[in-house]
C-alpha cells in the first residue's frame, strides 16, 4: 500500500489508519483486548437491501480511508451513455420499481453482461442495465446510481464515523435476501441461491440452538407479529422459545435480561398499530422509507447506549443482508477455495444456466460495529488494502460461536475460517461523555 | 411508528448526555399499507403458507394466499400465523421502556443531588 501524505491532516489520518490496521491485524491473530474481556452481549441488527456506496459511499470525501465514491464512477445506461453516481438518493419513491437482486440480476450487475462464457471479468458495470429490466424508464433506470449525502442519513453517518466501519463486508451470495440471511443464522444457505424456503441439513444447527445447547442464551427478535420473522419460519415453528418481539428486546435491555447473543429483525411492512396508530416498515427495503429505518437503528442503539452497564458490555453490529440492486463500485472477491461452503447450485437453480459453487461473494453492504471500546473513526480496510480483511455473513455465527462456545465443530469450513468481526474492540473504554445518543 | 422508547425522554437525554443528536421524524405521508407487496414479502407469505399447510389437519382449509396483494393484507396473514406459532409474541412486555411513575421517582433523586452525581462521574 502506498499512501502519499499531502498535508498534516492527511498525515495524521494515515498514521492513525496504519496504527489501527496493525492493531486490527494483531487481533486477528487472537489477542484479547479489555473490550473483549468485558464483552457479555453481541447484538446484530440486519437491515435490508442497500449497498455500501448507496448508504456510506459519500463519506470518502470527508474521510479518504473509507472506500467509498470519488463521484466519478459510472455505469452505461441502455443507450451506452456513461452515467455518473449522484448524491441524490431519496428516502422513498426513487426505487418504487424494486431493483432486481435475484441471482441472474446480480450476475448482470457484477459482470455487465448476461454472457456466461469463460474469460468474462467482473466490472460492476451492469447496474443500470439490470434496473432497466424492471419496467423502468431510461431516466428511472439511471436512478440506481444515486447515493445518499451524509447529512441525509444522520444516524448511520454518525455511527459509521463514531465507531468502526468495515470497508470490506460483502453479502454472502450474489443473490437475494433469504439465502443471504441464512448465512447469518446457519453459516450457510444449504445450497440455496434464491428466495425459496430452505431446509436445514444435519449436522448444522442455527447459532441460536448452538448457544442454547452450549448453556448460553440467544434470541431472535422480530418487530411484531404483523411483520414477523423473515427467513427462518421453520425455526419459528419448531423452536418458538428462541423468538421474541422488538418490544421484548426493549424490555430485556431495560430489565438487564438481554441474552448473550441476539439478532434483531426490522419491520417488513406498513400496518396499523395498536390503538389506531400507524407502524411503518423500518427495514429500508425499497421502496420503504429510509428515514424510518434510521429511526429504528437509532432506537435500537439508544436502548443499549442508555443503560450504562449494558453499554459497556455489548457490541452491536449493524449490517445489511444484501445490496438490493443498488450500485457499489467494489468487485466482490472470490471465496477462499481452501475453506469451501461445500454446496453447489446447478444452473437451473441459479437462473443463469451456469452452476454456482459458492466461490464468490455478493455485492458489498454497509457494516458498522458499535462499542464504547472502539476508538472514534475506526475504519477496517477491505479489498482496497493488501492487508485488508474480507467479511461476509458467515462471520456472524462464526464470531459468535468462537466467542461464546470456543471449539465447535459442526459447521462449514467457510464459517470456521470466517473472520472475527469483534477485532476492532480495544483496551480503552471511551468516556461516557464521548459517546452520542439520539433524540427521537 | 417505532415504539416510543425515548421520544418522551428527550429532555432527560439532553440533561443526562453531552452528545445528543436529533433524528428527524418520518413524514406521515410515508405510510401506505395499500402498497403492493414486494417479492420479499410475497416469499415470506409463501414460507408461512408452507407451515400452515404442514399444520393443517386432513380436510382443514388453508388460506388462499393468492388473494394477498397489499402490505395490510400480508400483515394480517402474518399476524394470524405468527400468533399461532408464537403466541407469546403478542404479549405486552413485562417492563415497558418508557418512564413509569416508579422509574420517574427513582430518576428524580439524582436530579436533587445533581452536583454530587456529576462529581462522581468525573
Amino acid at each position: 500500500m502506498q499512501i502519499v501524505a499531502r498535508d498534516d491532516e492527511t498525515f495524521r489520518r494515515v498514521g492513525h489508519y496504519l496504527l489501527r490496521t496493525r492493531q486490527v491485524l494483531k487481533r486477528v491473530g487472537g489477542d484479547m483486548s479489555a473490550g473483549l474481556d468485558k464483552l457479555k452481549h453481541i447484538v446484530v441488527l440486519m437491515m435490508e437491501n442497500r449497498s455500501f456506496d448507496h448508504m456510506l459511499g459519500a463519506l470518502k470525501k470527508t474521510d479518504p480511508r473509507i472506500n467509498g465514491l470519488t463521484g466519478n464512477e459510472t455505469n452505461p445506461d441502455t443507450n451506452g451513455n456513461p452515467v455518473k453516481v449522484q448524491p441524490n438518493a431519496k428516502f422513498q419513491g426513487q426505487l418504487d420499481h424494486d431493483p432486481d437482486h435475484h441471482f441472474p440480476g446480480v450476475d448482470l450487475q457484477i459482470f455487465g453482461t448476461t454472457d456466461q462464457g469463460p474469460g468474462r471479468v467482473a466490472n460492476m458495470q451492469g447496474f443500470i442495465k439490470s434496473y432497466a429490466t424492471q419496467n423502468t424508464s431510461i431516466e428511472q433506470s439511471r436512478g440506481i446510481m444515486a447515493y445518499f449525502a451524509p447529512e441525509k442519513l444522520p444516524v448511520l453517518t454518525r455511527l459509521a464515523t463514531e465507531y468502526a466501519t468495515f470497508n470490506g463486508w460483502f453479502s454472502s451470495i450474489p443473490g437475494p435476501t433469504i439465502c443471504n440471511r441464512a448465512f447469518a443464522h446457519y453459516g450457510t444457505s444449504f445450497g440455496n441461491v434464491d428466495m425459496n424456503l430452505f431446509y436445514v441439513q444435519d449436522p448444522i444447527v442455527s447459532i441460536y440452538e448452538r448457544m442454547i445447547q452450549g448453556g448460553h442464551t440467544a434470541k431472535i427478535y422480530y418487530y411484531d407479529q404483523q411483520s414477523s420473522t423473515m427467513e427462518i419460519v421453520n425455526l419459528l415453528k419448531n423452536q418458538p422459545q428462541i423468538f421474541g418481539s422488538y418490544s421484548q428486546f426493549i424490555a430485556d435491555c431495560e430489565g438487564d435480561t438481554l441474552p448473550e447473543y441476539c439478532f434483531i429483525e426490522p419491520g417488513y411492512n406498513d400496518h396499523p398499530g395498536p390503538g389506531g396508530g400507524q407502524i411503518l416498515a423500518s427495514d429500508q427495503h425499497p421502496d420503504h422509507n429510509v428515514q424510518e429505518g434510521e429511526r429504528f437503528i437509532a432506537n435500537t442503539y439508544n436502548a443499549i447506549r442508555t443503560k450504562q452497564e449494558l453499554w459497556e458490555t455489548t457490541a452491536m453490529l449493524i449490517v445489511y443482508d444484501e445490496h438490493g440492486g443498488t450500485y457499489d463500485h467494489v468487485v466482490p472477491p472470490n471465496c477462499d477455495p481452501n475453506f469451501p461452503d461445500g454446496h453447489s447450485a446447478p444452473g437451473d437453480k441459479t437462473g443463469t444456466g451456469a452452476a454456482f459453487n459458492f466461490d464468490r461473494l455478493g455485492v458489498r453492504v454497509p457494516a458498522i460495529l458499535i462499542s464504547p471500546y472502539i476508538p472514534r473513526g475506526t475504519v477496517i480496510p477491505g479489498t482496497e488494502d493488501p492487508n485488508g480483511v474480507i467479511y461476509e455473513h458467515s462471520c456472524i455465527p462464526g464470531t459468535v460461536t468462537n466467542f461464546f462456545l470456543k471449539n465447535y465443530d459442526n459447521r462449514t469450513a467457510r464459517e470456521k475460517n470466517s473472520k472475527n468481526f469483534l477485532m476492532p474492540l480495544t483496551d480503552t473504554l471511551r468516556p461516557d461523555d464521548d459517546c452520542w445518543v439520539f433524540d427521537l | 411508528m417505532i415504539a416510543g422508547f425515548l421520544t418522551c425522554e428527550a429532555n432527560m437525554l439532553k440533561r443526562r448526555y453531552k452528545l445528543v443528536q436529533k433524528v428527524p421524524k418520518t413524514p406521515k405521508s410515508a405510510y401506505n399499507h395499500g402498497r403492493f407487496i414486494s417479492s420479499l414479502i410475497e416469499h415470506q407469505i409463501k414460507h408461512f403458507h408452507e407451515v400452515e399447510k404442514s399444520l393443517a389437519k386432513p380436510g382443514e382449509p388453508v388460506t388462499d394466499i393468492s388473494k394477498i396483494k397489499t402490505e395490510l393484507e400480508a400483515s394480517k396473514y402474518l399476524q394470524k400465523m405468527t400468533a399461532r406459532l408464537h403466541p407469546q409474541g403478542g404479549e405486552k412486555p413485562k417492563r415497558i421502556a418508557k418512564p413509569t411513575k416508579a422509574r420517574a421517582a427513582t430518576k428524580r433523586k439524582p436530579k436533587a443531588k445533581k452536583k454530587q452525581g456529576k462529581q462522581k462521574r468525573k
